[in-house]
């Protein structure tokens, strides 16, 4: 326990000389500081660009909105830009510190193509950060949608490097990382399933949501625990302004926003819910079996924000969301919560702080009615409790350095299952419950140098420890649970302690190219046992013990980026290359479910991934989206699976293209295609067969030796709005979806079905979910 | 809950989230060859009977038709105490039988041992073994068979016996007027008692007579008779994982694709199992029958 505490001290120690070093280095200065927020709804705008042109330098909001700029005494021009808002200009005379909170005016798009000079755009050239990618929610929005419903990660599954776990699934895969190897984050509280109804769906309802960043490697020290990505997504606060609303009426679900001010400009709030009703059609279902049947989700977003005064704000923010499946002889429920509560506090005009309370649970439950030899109830659950400070310190516009620590407790209830009612045969059984702590601290510093080259670099520092009371398995060498070991309340019998260093540089070759290159360690404490490609809500998480390392990855990226057409067009070029160890896999025919010997199970390896990404991207004008190509090799050496040779790893699509287009036929009409190609997903195939027991059974090639057939699809989708006007108060528009459009069968599954007349003969069959689905959905605004 | 209840559950949430949209479709798969292994089935069980190894070989998936036998080979089951030749059967290429009078004793170890078969064709003889334990098995207290008709529609057979104190492995069939009508693999039932150890089973459904299959018709009068097998964990496994890879895999649930396991040495593939056998019997009346047909 020494070494952590020393490391922080450090840490400290080196933070406090910064700020006594930068007092003195920086002679006289001034600051201007501040929120960016949109002038309609006051809602503060994350990134906004901040530039000084007197210096070509400047900041950009951060996720607050708050930037703060420290400059010598003088008479500045600034420019303040946000990508689909009027740019706005600002002469400032800085002779003392001054306060200026900006509203910009969002652009709305006319006829005509708009030209946004958009300085804020090369912060894309200009910044060290890569491997990053934000998808604004508006170009979110009009992407053509499976069922009519908008879907986050469904967007971000259409960017470089990122692919879904299976054909509609919510689960993506990073650069060749596992689905679990994603940190997904709803106003800084972990969702551990961001899926409903087998995954078709994500939990985010985007009308609730003002941002999304997702990071593919160069993970911000400021955050930790997982290791191939980070996607952020941040809530809407609450109309300040005035009562508004949206909604929409789709194909299978309704959703509804109401926001405004409770005490303006002071206090606000959002309650957005969203339900489907497939199951009010049940009833007249032709197969009597379907219409006793309850199948349904829904999301309720909860958010309360508070002014106090220009340094003290106050964010609560909630989720929930639930699945619940149910027919006469069995029911499945399974949801997420996340409580999150936030206190920012400008300590100065130069210290932005944000002090974060957060809860998050997930759980599920799966059961028979009572009364009968069979009824069981099965749940498990886990919860998190996390505490959490970061400060940003602005130093002067070359310089800014955050810092700040996280620790959480996790709380692990893998299952228990009984019998219910007097006639079950059921008895007892409880998995051992596991209790952990998992701290972060880090310190990360932007620095520019010259006018060329930007630097970010941070450590972090990160430590598990597993705390009693618990049961732990001992395992001989063949994986057989030898004895158990069990630890009283308050033990904390294990512990892992990890430095995380990350590093981005980039050159500016000239105002619109550059060159970045990036290097990240990342660890991770919990991993989830998912065996499948698309995994269920039944998979269970589990932390790191005695059993199971740390999983640890290093990753390094190089990369051109380059902006085109006066910033409007956005080109980049990643190649990276990345090695994990104590990659999790598992043995051949594992059982990881309701299994006390679950850890017995996991084998583990090493997995390595490289590739190189393309992405050429227009955000603005009539004609808006992107074009993305990744090539990419991931796999996996495991000494006890495939012989101990190296096999692809399951989520290892060599090629994948996405198309993403919208094009404004009218300010009323506009229509969005994408088209998405991928090489198949590996698989496993029979090479010989033999007979037993009347059934062909399978002898199988090498681990994932053949691949699926290979995907694409098209969608489209045409939309239809209200005129708009600058004194309409009420708009709407009618959105119709086509989801692969040109019925491509993509196989889900393939399978080798024995012939019902003649048993001797074996057919491929190959299963595939969606034929060619329109929907309709109409959505409102006001 | 390892298997029965899991895979059922599994079954049916799969059943209602996708039934509304999956669909498929025949085809055209390019598959490599490998080589050629020896394929065997056999069983001791505690019931005189002529039991049956059977010998065969691997093929090419797409093979389409019969295993091809392995014949001339030298088999013979050894239990500790005697040796006990097999012979060939004449109508059967590849089956070699024991004689009629033949039985296990619950207790003892069997060991199967093949000779004189060359699968890899290098004109030599190979020699396989395997072995497995004969455990005992309760008897049943009763059975009944109730009308069924949730996404599928027949008969399940409902079983009031105790599990015994000690771990057990279970497998269970279902034979119609002195005929096996549970004999695939895909119809077998193997349970463990994991979550049930030394509990009545109150009824429990346990089986199950398809109305899809003409065979499994009930019809008034019929003896129904329920089958109960002591097995080791190790059939239990083998079976579990042969089921596993047989039925249609989806990528929610399954895991990735593996060879099933075998209890024989020498790169053969199969399973010989002993087990002990119980039964139970009943016969449809006229309300069973008429109470559940619409």
């Amino acid at each position: 326990m020494r070494k952590p505490l020393l490391i922080s001290l450090c840490l400290i120690f080196y933070i406090l000389s910064l700020l006594a070093d930068s007092e003195e280095e920086t002679g006289p200065r001034y600051t201007i500081s501040g929120f960016i927020k949109d002038t309609g709804t006051d809602e503060e705008l994350i990134g906004a660009a901040v530039m000084v042109q007197e210096l070509n330098r400047g900041t950009v909001t951060n996720v607050y909105g708050f930037y703060s700029l420290s400059l010598p005494p003088g008479f500045y021009h600034l420019k303040i830009s946000y990508v689909g808002y009027a740019l706005q200009e600002l002469a400032v005379n800085l002779n003392e510190n001054l306060t200026f909170n900006l509203e910009l005016q969002e652009q709305i798009q006319e006829l005509a193509e708009v030209t946004i000079r958009s300085e804020g755009r090369q912060a894309h050239v200009r910044k060290a950060e890569m491997s990053v990618n934000k998808l604004p929610i508006k170009s979110i929005k009009r992407i053509p949608t499976l069922m009519g419903e908008v879907d986050v990660i469904k967007a971000i599954q259409l960017l470089p490097g990122v692919q879904a776990s299976s054909e509609g699934a919510s689960g993506f895969s990073v650069r060749g990382g596992n689905p679990d190897q994603n940190l997904i984050l709803l106003d800084e509280a972990t969702v551990y399933n961001a899926s409903h109804l087998m995954g078709f769906f994500s939990v985010f309802n985007n009308d609730a949501i003002k941002d999304v960043k997702l990071y593919k490697g160069d993970i911000p020290a400021d955050f930790g625990g997982r290791l191939s990505s980070l996607l952020d997504v941040r809530m809407k606060e609450g109309n300040l302004k005035k009562f508004s609303g949206s909604g929409g009426i789709g194909t299978i679900s309704s959703r509804l926003t109401l926001e405004g001010p409770i005490i303006k400009d002071k206090t606000s709030f959002l309650v957005a819910g969203r339900r489907t009703y497939a199951d009010l059609f049940l009833p007249f279902a032709k197969d009597p079996d379907v219409r006793d049947n309850t199948l349904f989700f829904y999301d309720l977003n909860l958010k309360l924000n508070h002014i106090f005064n220009e340094k003290n704000r106050l964010f609560v923010s909630g989720y929930l969301g639930r699945d619940v499946y149910a027919n006469p002889f069995a029911r499945m429920a399974f949801g997420n919560q996340t409580y999150t509560l936030r206190w920012n506090h400008l300590f100065s005009s130069r210290i932005f702080s944000n002090f974060t309370l957060i809860h998050t649970r997930y759980d599920y439950e799966l059961g028979t009615p009572d009364g009968d030899a069979n009824s069981f109830v099965w749940r498990s659950k886990m919860k998190d409790y996390s505490a959490k400070g970061d400060l940003n310190f602005y130093i002067t516009p070359e310089h800014t350095l955050r810092f700040g620590l996280i620790s959480t407790f996790h709380d692990f209830e893998p299952g228990s299952a009984y019998g219910t009612g007097e006639q079950s045969l059921f008895t007892e059984f409880i998995l051992p419950t596991n209790y952990a702590l998992e701290n972060g601290v880090y310190v990360s510093a932007e620095q520019s140098f010259g006018e060329r080259w930007n630097l970010r670099y941070g450590l972090r520092f990160s430590s598990f420890h597993n705390v009693g009371p618990g049961t732990i398995y001992n395992y001989d060498e063949h994986y057989n649970a030898r004895d158990s070991t069990v630890y009283g309340r308050g033990d904390v019998y294990h512990h892992f302690l990890g430095l995380e260093p990350r590093a981005a540089v980039s050159f500016m070759i000239n105002d619109v190219s550059s060159i970045k290159s990036s290097y990240s360690r990342t660890r991770q404490y919990v991993h989830l046992a998912q065996n499948s490609t698309a995994g269920t809500p039944l998979d269970v998480w589990f932390p790191s013990t005695p059993n199971v390392n740390p999983q640890v990855s290093d990753q390094v990226a190089i990369g051109y980026f380059r902006n085109l057409l006066d910033n409007r067009l956005e080109v980049s070029v990643e190649a990276y290359y990345k090695q994990m160890r104590n990659a999790i896999d598992f043995k051949d025919h594992a059982n990881l479910l309701l299994n006390r010997y679950m850890e017995g199970e996991i084998r583990i390896g090493e997995a390595t991934s490289y590739g190189l990404e393309f992405l050429l991207r227009k955000n603005e004008g009539r004609l808006n989206g992107w074009i993305s190509y990744t090539y990419s090799k991931t796999t996996r050496e495991v000494p006890e699976i495939n012989d101990g040779n190296p096999y692809a790893a399951p989520y290892d699509k060599p090629h994948d293209i996405a198309i993403v287009g919208n094009y404004e036929i009218s300010a009323r009409l506009w229509v969005s295609a994408n088209w998405v190609y991928s090489t198949g997903l590996p698989v496993t195939f029979p090479t010989g067969r033999f007979e037993y027991m009347g059934n062909i059974a399978p002898v199988y090639s090498n681990r994932n030796a053949y691949r699926m057939p290979d995907y694409h699809r098209l969608d489209m989708s045409v939309s239809f709005g209200s005129k708009p006007k600058p004194d309409r108060k009420w708009h709407w528009d009618l959105n119709l979806s086509v989801y692969n459009a040109y019925g491509r069968k993509n196989a889900w599954a393939i399978n080798f079905i024995q012939d019902e007349e003649n048993p001797n003969i074996t057919h491929a069959e190959m299963t595939y979910l969606f034929p060619v689905i329109p929907a309709l959905t109409w959505n409102f605004h006001f | 809950m390892n298997s029965i209840t899991t895979i059922k559950t599994s079954i049916i949430i799969l059943a209602i989230s996708l039934s509304l949209w999956n669909c498929t479709e025949r085809i055209d798969i390019e598959l490599d060859s490998t080589y050629t292994r020896l394929v065997v089935e056999g069983y001791v069980t505690s019931d005189t009977a002529a039991h049956w190894i059977r010998l065969s070989e691997t093929s090419d998936y797409f093979h389409n038709q019969a295993a091809p036998a392995v014949t001339g080979a030298e088999v013979a089951i050894d239990d500790g105490e005697s040796v006990h030749m097999l012979t060939e059967s004449d109508t059967l290429p590849g089956w070699y039988l024991t004689s009629p009078d033949y039985h296990g004793i619950p207790g003892r170890t069997y060991t199967l041992r093949i000779r004189n078969v060359d699968i890899d064709k290098d004109g030599m003889g190979e020699e396989y073994t395997a072995a497995s334990a004969m455990r005992p098995v309760n008897t049943i207290d009763s059975i009944q068979i109730e009308w069924f008709d949730t996404f599928v529609s027949g008969y399940q057979v409902r079983v009031w016996a105790w599990d015994s104190p000690d771990p057990d492995w279970y497998a269970f069939k279902v034979w119609k007027n002195g005929v096996l009508v549970t004999d695939t693999l895909y119809e077998l039932i193997v349970q463990n008692d994991e979550f049930f150890n030394g509990n009545y089973t109150y009824g429990i459904p346990s089986q199950f007579l398809s109305t899809d299959k003409p065979e499994e018709v009930v019809e008034v009068g019929d003896t129904i008779t329920f089958e109960i097998n002591g097995i080791t964990e190790e059939y239990y496994n083998y079976v579990i994982e042969a089921q596993s890879q047989v039925f249609p895999q989806t990528p929610l649930f399954s895991g990735p694709p593996a060879n099933i396991r075998t209890n024989f040495d020498n790169d053969a593939i199969g399973f010989f199992t002993a087990y002990s056998v119980n039964y139970s019997s009943t016969i449809a009346t006229a309300d069973i029958v008429n109470g559940g047909k619409p």
